[in-house]
C-alpha cells in the first residue's frame, strides 16, 4: 500500500510542478480559458484507453487491440449516424455495447483456445485494422450528429465535458476496483489465482470480464473521439496502443496482475499530456514527446527495480 | 501457460521409432506450409496468371518475402528465450539509421554502412537484454518503452541531420542491389534466375546463420535452454544472462538488417522505416512452430510461414482485394492456425493419457 | 464424525496412498503423523477436494460424500489451512479472510461486514491485527494466522490443518493452540498434521500413523502411546537397510569443509567436512534448512560468515557455473520438473548441457555425435530407458526423468555431487537400483552429499548423518547400516526438545 501511495504522490507533486512551470514559461498564457479547455479536452482519451489496458493488466492480461478495437468503434459509430441517419444516442450505446462485446470475443478466444492473450489480441488487433479500413476507405466522415459534436466540444467553467465524461469513467472504475465484488474477483485472479480458484472464484471468468470491460472502456473513448474529433477516418486509434500502455506503467501497476491504480494512471496520462504541450510551448519537434515518455517508462522500469532491491 | 507433460512409459524402440519418423514427417507443421502454400499458388495461378509473372509479381514477392523473413528470425531470436521484442521495426529504423547516416555523413561504401548498422542494432539489442536483466522487468514491457524511446529519437535525428527526412545518398552498388536478380550473377555459362532476387541473399546468409547458431551451436542451444527453464538453466551452470542480452542483441542486428533490405528496396533511409513490422515479425515464427514459450524455434518454419502469409497478400491483391482488407484475412489466418494448432496439442495429450 | 476408508490413489510411477483410512471425531484433535513421503499431503488433498481418490469411501457425519473439487468440500463443511500461502498479496487482511464468500450489499462489497467477520475470526485467535492493513509486507508467521482465520471464518465441522505451526514462533504456536482447544470443546472435528511430536502430545486425543501410504496405526488413542511407539511405527521395523558391498574407505582430507559456515538465508554457524569416496548424509525435516544450505554453496544466497573451503582453499563461489567448471560441484535438485531438467528438450540435450562448453569446436558449434555419444554412454552406465536419445525428458517416467537429472552431472564430471531427494515419488524397484547407483558414485571416488528425509534411505546410503534443525547442525551421527538403533538417534537428536 505504501508503494502505491508514493507513486501516487509522486506523479501528483510532479504533474502540479510540471504544470506551473509550463504556465510561467507561457508567462501565464496556460492559464487562459481557452489554454486549459484544450489541456484537458485531449487528455480524455488518454485517460480512457489508459483505464483500458490498465484493466487487462490487472488480471495478468494485455490487450494490444485497444487502438484498433477504438478506430473500429468510432468510424462504425460516425457511419451508421451519417448514413443510416441513426440517432446520436442510440449510436453512443450501440458503440459501446460493440466495444465491450468485441472485448469479450476477446477474453473467449483466451480462455476457450488457452493461447496467449498477447497473440490473440494482436490477431483481432489486426482484424479490426482491416475492417475499420472497409468500412471508411480513404475518407473523412465529419457530417455527422452536430448535436453530439457540440456536447463534445462544451465545457463547464472551462473544463471540456469530455474531460469530465473521463473523470467520472475513472471514478466509477475506481469504486468498481475497490468495492464491488466482481471487481474484487478480478483483482483475486491477477493476484493470486491458485488462492483465487480455491476460495471458488473462475479465473476463466476473471479473465473475460476484464476483457469485456476493457473493451467497454475503449467503447467509450471511441464516442469521446466521436464528440471532440473534427472528423474520423482509417487513422483514429493508430497511435493509441503505446499511450495504453505508458499511462498505467508509470502510473505504477504491477504488470504480474493483482495491483492496480487508478489515480496514478489518470496522473500518468496527464503528465504525458503536460509534456505533449511544453513540446508544442518550446516549438519542438513532436518526436520528443514519444522519446521523452519512452526514456521516463524505462526510466520507471529500471528505479522501481533498484527500491525494491534495496528494501 | 506451460501444460503437464503427460509421463509415457517408452515402447519398445525399433517399432515406436518407425512409425514416429512418419508421423512426425505427416504431422509437421511445416509439411503443412509447404502443401498449402504450392496449392495457394495453383490457385491464384489459375485464377490470374499474371501471378507468374517474373519481374512484376515473383521477384518483389520474393523480396518481400526475404525481407520479412529476417524480420521474422529478429523476432525469433528472442522467442528462443521466452521473451518477445515489441520494437523489432524501431530497431530495424534506428539501424538503418546509422546506415544511412554513414552514407550521407561519412561516404561509407555499401557493405562497410551495413556492418555500422549492424553493429548498432546489436548495440541497441543488447541495451534492451542488459535493461530486462538488471531490472528484471518482462521484456513485453521494456521493449515497448523501447519502441517509445527509439521511434521519437530516430525521427528527431533525422529531422536534425537532413533536409527532406531522409539521408538519399546512395553508395555505389545500392541500386544494384535492389534492381539486380540471380540472373546477374553468372558461374562461367551458368547464370541464376531472373526472378529471384539478389537481396534474397541476405535472408538465406541469416537463416543459413541462425540455423546454426540454434541447432549446433552452444550458445544458441542455451538460449533455447533458458526458454525451455531459465531456473534449470541457471542450475546447469549455463550464464542465463549472458544468453538473455545475446539473443536481444541478436534480435537488434537482424532487424537492423532488416532495415538495410528495406531501405535498399525503398532507395532511401527515412524514420519511417520499420513502422509495419511487429505483425509479420510475428506472424512469420508462429505460423512456422516457434513457441512463443521459447525452448522451440523453426528456422525454416519462419521461411514458410512468412511466404504463406506474403502469397496469401499477393494473391487477394491480384483477384482484387484491398490492401488494407488484407489485413483481415491475416488476422484470422493467424487465429485459425493457433486454434487447429491447440486443437491438435489436446488430440496428442489425450492420447498420450490414454494409453 | 469424518471417515475416510481404504483411500487409493496412484500417481503415475507411485501409489502415494494404499489403502489410507481414518476417522475424525467430532470435539476431538486428531494428528496425522509419517515420514515426508508417507502420503498425508496426498491425503490431505484428497480429503479437501484437490485430489479424487482412485477408490475408497468418505463420509461426514454418516452420509457418503464425493468431493471432485475445493469448493465441494467447503460445502461439505470441511476447512481446511493448506501448507503454501494462498492469500492475495494485494488484499486487506480481512478480505482475505472471507475471500470465500465476499459480504455483498447490492453487487458492492460491505465493509463493515468484512471488517466484522475478520475481527471476529482475529479475535478468535487473540490476533491484533489491523483487518484493513494490506498482507503484502506481513511476516510469515502472521500470514499462517491469517490462513487459520480463513478457515476459522467458514464455520465447518471439519478442520484440517495442514503444519499450522512451521514459521510460528512460541506464543503464537500457544495461541493457536488456545484457539483449536476451544473449538474442540465447540464440537469440531479437527485433524492436525505435524511434524513436531510435542506439539502432538500437547494438543491431540487420537492419532494416525501413515507408512507408505497405509495407514499403521488408526485412530489409536494418543494416551496409550509414547513416543518411541510412534517413531516405531513411521519408520516400521520391517523395513530393511539393503546392506550394499563393502566400499573402499573414503580418502583422510576433506574435499569440502564447511566451517562455522552463517548464510544470508538464515543458517547459523553449520560445519561440516566432505571426503572423497563417501556418502555424507544431510538429514531433517522439512524447513530445516538443507537445500537452501545446498544452494547457498552454489552461489545462491551470500556466506555471511565462517569459511568455505574446496579442496583447502578458502573460496567464494558466487554461480552456479563457477561451481561447475572451477569447483566441478553438481547439485541434482530435489524438484526435478521445476528446477533439475528440460522437460520439451530432448535427452540428449539434457545430459549434454553442462558439457556443451567443453566439447564446442573452435566457432561455436557442438559436435552433434560427440553428443550423441556421450549421451549414450551415460544412458548405459546409468540404466536409462528410452527408445533415443532424440526423445523429450517430458516423456520418461520419474525416475528415468531422475537419472537425466543426475547424468547430466556424471556428465560434467563433477567430483562433489549434491543430491537432493533423489528418491521423492519414484516406485521401489527404481527406488533400490537408486541407491546402489549413489553407492557406486562414492565407490568410484565421487563425494556426495546426501540430501534425503527418508530415513531408510538415509542409513542405507550414508556414512555419517549430520541433522539439521532451525538452519542450524544439532548432531553427527556415525552411521552403522544399523535401521533401528541409527532411526532412534536421529530421531532423538530431531525431537530433543530445545
Amino acid at each position: 500500500m505504501k508503494t502505491l501511495k508514493t507513486t501516487e504522490v509522486t506523479l501528483l507533486a510532479l504533474s502540479l510542478a510540471g504544470f506551473i512551470a509550463l504556465a510561467i514559461a507561457s508567462k501565464g498564457s496556460l492559464l487562459s480559458g481557452s489554454a486549459i479547455e484544450t489541456l484537458f479536452a485531449y487528455v480524455a482519451v488518454p485517460v480512457l484507453i489508459g483505464l483500458a489496458q490498465l484493466v487487462a493488466l490487472s488480471v495478468g492480461q494485455m490487450n494490444l487491440s485497444v487502438g484498433a478495437l477504438g478506430g473500429f468503434v468510432a468510424v462504425a459509430g460516425a457511419i451508421v449516424m451519417a448514413d443510416n441517419g441513426v440517432p446520436a444516442w442510440l449510436a453512443v450505446v450501440g458503440a459501446l455495447v460493440l466495444g465491450a462485446a468485441v472485448g469479450a470475443v476477446n477474453g473467449f478466444l483466451v480462455v476457450l483456445t488457452r493461447i496467449n492473450g498477447f497473440i490473440v489480441t494482436l490477431a483481432t488487433m489486426t482484424i479490426l485494422t482491416g475492417l475499420q479500413y472497409q468500412l471508411v476507405g480513404t475518407s473523412t466522415i465529419s457530417n455527422y450528429s452536430p448535436g453530439l459534436r457540440e456536447v463534445g466540444q462544451a465545457g463547464i467553467l472551462h473544463i471540456p465535458v469530455v474531460f469530465i465524461i473521463a473523470l467520472v469513467v475513472a471514478g466509477a472504475l475506481a469504486v468498481f476496483m475497490r468495492r464491488a465484488i466482481w471487481g474484487r474477483q478480478l483483482l483475486a485472479s491477477g493476484g493470486n489465482p491458485l488462492a483465487a480458484r480455491l476460495s471458488g472464484i473462475s479465473n476463466d471468468r476473471s479473465i473475460v470480464l476484464a476483457h469485456c470491460l476493457s473493451g467497454l472502456l475503449i467503447g467509450v473513448a471511441a464516442v469521446v473521439t466521436l464528440m471532440s474529433a473534427p472528423g474520423v477516418n482509417q487513422s483514429i486509434g493508430g497511435d493509441w496502443l503505446l499511450a495504453s500502455f505508458a499511462a498505467p506503467i508509470i502510473g505504477g501497476v504491477a504488470l504480474a496482475g493483482g495491483a492496480v491504480s487508478v489515480s496514478g494512471t489518470v496522473l500518468a496520462a496527464f503528465i504525458v499530456r503536460l509534456v505533449d504541450v511544453a513540446r508544442a510551448q518550446f516549438s519542438l519537434n513532436p518526436s520528443w514527446v514519444n522519446f521523452v515518455v519512452g526514456a521516463v517508462v524505462l526510466g520507471t522500469v529500471v528505479l522501481t527495480h533498484r527500491r525494491h532491491g534495496a528494501a | 501457460m506451460k501444460t503437464e507433460t503427460p509421463e509415457v512409459e517408452a515402447a519398445p524402440a525399433p517399432v515406436r521409432r518407425s512409425v514416429s519418423r512418419v508421423t512426425t514427417i505427416l504431422a509437421d507443421q511445416r509439411t503443412g506450409l509447404v502443401l498449402l502454400i504450392v496449392a495457394l499458388v495453383i490457385v491464384f495461378g489459375s485464377l490470374r496468371p499474371t501471378f507468374f509473372d517474373e519481374q512484376f509479381v515473383v521477384f518483389p514477392l520474393l523480396r518481400d518475402i526475404a525481407t520479412l523473413t529476417v524480420v521474422g528470425l529478429a523476432q525469433l531470436a528472442v522467442l528462443s528465450i521466452g521473451h518477445l521484442n515489441i520494437a523489432v521495426g524501431r530497431m530495424a529504423a534506428f539501424g538503418a539509421m546509422f546506415t544511412g547516416m554513414s552514407y550521407d555523413l561519412w561516404h561509407f561504401p555499401l557493405y562497410a554502412g551495413l556492418v555500422v548498422g549492424v553493429v548498432a542494432g546489436a548495440a541497441i539489442g543488447a541495451l534492451t537484454g542488459l535493461i530486462i536483466t538488471a531490472s528484471g522487468v518482462n521484456s513485453f514491457v521494456v521493449t515497448l518503452a523501447m519502441d517509445f524511446a527509439l521511434l521519437g529519437l530516430v525521427s528527431l535525428v533525422y529531422s536534425e541531420l537532413t533536409e527532406a527526412a531522409a539521408f538519399t545518398t546512395k553508395p555505389p552498388g545500392m541500386q544494384e542491389l535492389r534492381q539486380y536478380s540471380l540472373a546477374d550473377l553468372c558461374v562461367g555459362p551458368v547464370c541464376g534466375s531472373s526472378a529471384i532476387p539478389q537481396l534474397a541473399i541476405f535472408a538465406v546468409l541469416a537463416m543459413i546463420l541462425v540455423g546454426y547458431l540454434f541447432s549446433r551451436a552452444r550458445t544458441g542451444r542455451e538460449m533455447l535452454m533458458v526458454g525451455s527453464n531459465p531456473v534449470a538453466a541457471e542450475l546447469s551452470g549455463i550464464a542465463v544472462n549472458r544468453r538473455i542480452v545475446g539473443a536481444h542483441a541478436l534480435s537488434g542486428a537482424l532487424a537492423a538488417l532488416a532495415g538495410f533490405m528495406l531501405a535498399v528496396t525503398g532507395g532511401s533511409f527515412t524514420a519511417g522505416i520499420g513502422g509495419e513490422l511487429m505483425l509479420p515479425s510475428f506472424l512469420g515464427p508462429v505460423l512456422g512452430g516457434t513457441l512463443l514459450t521459447g525452448g522451440f524455434v523453426s528456422v525454416l518454419g519462419t521461411l514458410l510461414g512468412t511466404s504463406l502469409t506474403q502469397v496469401v497478400r499477393q494473391g487477394l491483391t491480384m483477384l482484387g482485394a484491398s490492401v488494407q482488407s488484407l489485413s483481415i484475412w491475416l488476422g484470422a489466418i493467424l487465429l485459425a492456425a493457433l486454434s487447429v494448432d491447440r486443437v491438435r496439442q489436446v488430440f496428442t495429450e489425450r492420447r498420450a493419457m490414454s494409453r | 464424525m469424518l471417515i475416510a476408508e481404504n483411500l487409493v490413489k496412484v500417481f503415475p510411477g507411485v501409489r502415494a496412498l494404499d489403502g489410507a483410512s481414518l476417522r475424525i471425531a467430532p470435539g476431538s484433535v486428531h494428528a496425522l503423523l509419517g515420514e515426508n513421503g508417507a502420503g498425508k499431503s496426498t491425503l490431505i488433498k484428497v480429503l479437501t477436494g484437490v485430489h479424487k481418490p482412485d477408490s475408497g469411501t468418505l463420509s461426514i457425519d454418516g452420509r457418503p460424500v464425493t468431493l471432485d473439487s475445493p469448493h465441494a468440500a467447503v460445502r461439505a463443511g470441511v476447512g481446511v489451512v493448506h501448507q503454501e500461502r494462498n492469500l492475495v498479496p494485494e488484499f486487506s487482511v480481512g478480505e482475505n479472510i472471507v475471500l470465500r464468500q465476499l459480504p455483498a450489499k447490492g453487487g458492492l462489497l460491505d465493509r463493515a461486514a468484512v471488517r466484522a467477520e475478520a475481527r471476529r475470526c482475529l479475535d478468535l485467535l487473540e490476533l491484533d491485527l489491523d483487518p484493513d492493513r494490506k498482507v503484502r509486507g506481513l511476516p510469515v508467521s502472521q500470514l499462517q494466522l491469517i490462513e487459520v482465520a480463513k478457515a476459522l471464518s467458514m464455520d465447518s465441522g471439519v478442520l484440517l490443518l495442514d503444519e499450522p505451526t512451521t514459521a510460528s514462533t512460541p506464543s503464537e504456536v500457544e495461541r493457536l493452540f488456545d484457539v483449536i482447544r476451544r473449538l474442540r470443546d465447540s464440537g469440531t472435528a479437527i485433524l492436525f498434521v505435524s511434524h513436531k511430536l510435542e506439539e502432538v502430545y500437547a494438543l491431540c486425543d487420537t492419532v494416525t500413523v501413515l507408512r507408505d501410504g497405509v495407514s499403521v496405526l488408526e485412530s489409536v488413542p494418543l494416551a496409550e502411546l509414547d513416543r518411541t511407539d510412534l517413531i516405531s511405527a513411521m519408520v516400521g521395523r520391517a523395513h530393511e537397510a539393503v546392506s550394499l558391498p563393502d566400499r573402499p574407505a573414503a580418502e583422510p582430507e576433506p574435499v569440502l569443509q564447511l566451517d562455522g559456515v552463517s548464510t544470508a538465508m538464515g543458517h547459523k554457524d553449520i560445519s561440516l567436512s566432505l571426503h572423497r569416496g563417501e556418502v555424507l548424509g544431510l538429514y531433517g525435516l522439512v524447513g530445516a534448512g538443507r537445500s537452501e544450505l545446498a544452494k547457498a554453496l552454489l552461489g545462491f544466497s551470500k556466506i555471511t560468515a565462517g569459511d568455505l573451503r574446496v579442496r583447502a582453499e578458502s573460496v567464494r563461489i558466487p554461480t552456479v557455473r563457477e561451481a561447475l567448471q572451477r569447483h566441478r560441484i553438481g547439485y541434482v535438485p530435489e524438484d526435478r520438473k521445476e528446477e533439475g531438467l528440460f522437460l520439451d528438450q530432448p535427452v540428449a540435450r539434457n545430459i549434454a548441457v553442462t558439457v556443451w562448453n567443453r566439447i564446442q569446436r573452435k566457432i561455436g558449434g557442438v559436435p552433434a555425435k560427440r553428443e550423441r555419444a556421450l549421451a549414450a554412454d551415460h544412458v548405459q552406465r546409468l540404466g536409462i530407458r528410452l527408445s533415443s536419445t532424440g526423445q523429450l525428458a517430458g516423456q520418461l517416467s520419474g525416475g528415468n526423468q531422475q537419472k537425466v537429472s543426475l547424468a547430466k552431472w556424471l556428465a560434467a564430471d563433477t567430483e562433489i555431487l549434491i543430491i537432493d531427494e533423489p528418491t521423492v515419488g519414484i516406485d521401489v524397484r527404481t527406488k533400490a537400483a537408486f541407491h546402489e547407483l549413489i553407492w557406486q558414485l562414492a565407490a568410484d571416488g565421487h563425494a556426495v552429499l546426501l540430501i534425503t528425509s527418508d530415513l531408510v534411505e538415509m542409513v542405507t546410503l550414508a556414512d555419517r548423518i549430520i541433522v539439521m534443525r532451525a538452519f542450524g547442525v544439532c548432531g553427527e551421527v556415525v552411521n552403522t547400516h544399523s535401521y533401528e538403533p541409527m532411526s532412534r538417534e536421529v530421531m532423538g537428536l530431531i525431537h530433543a526438545d530445545a
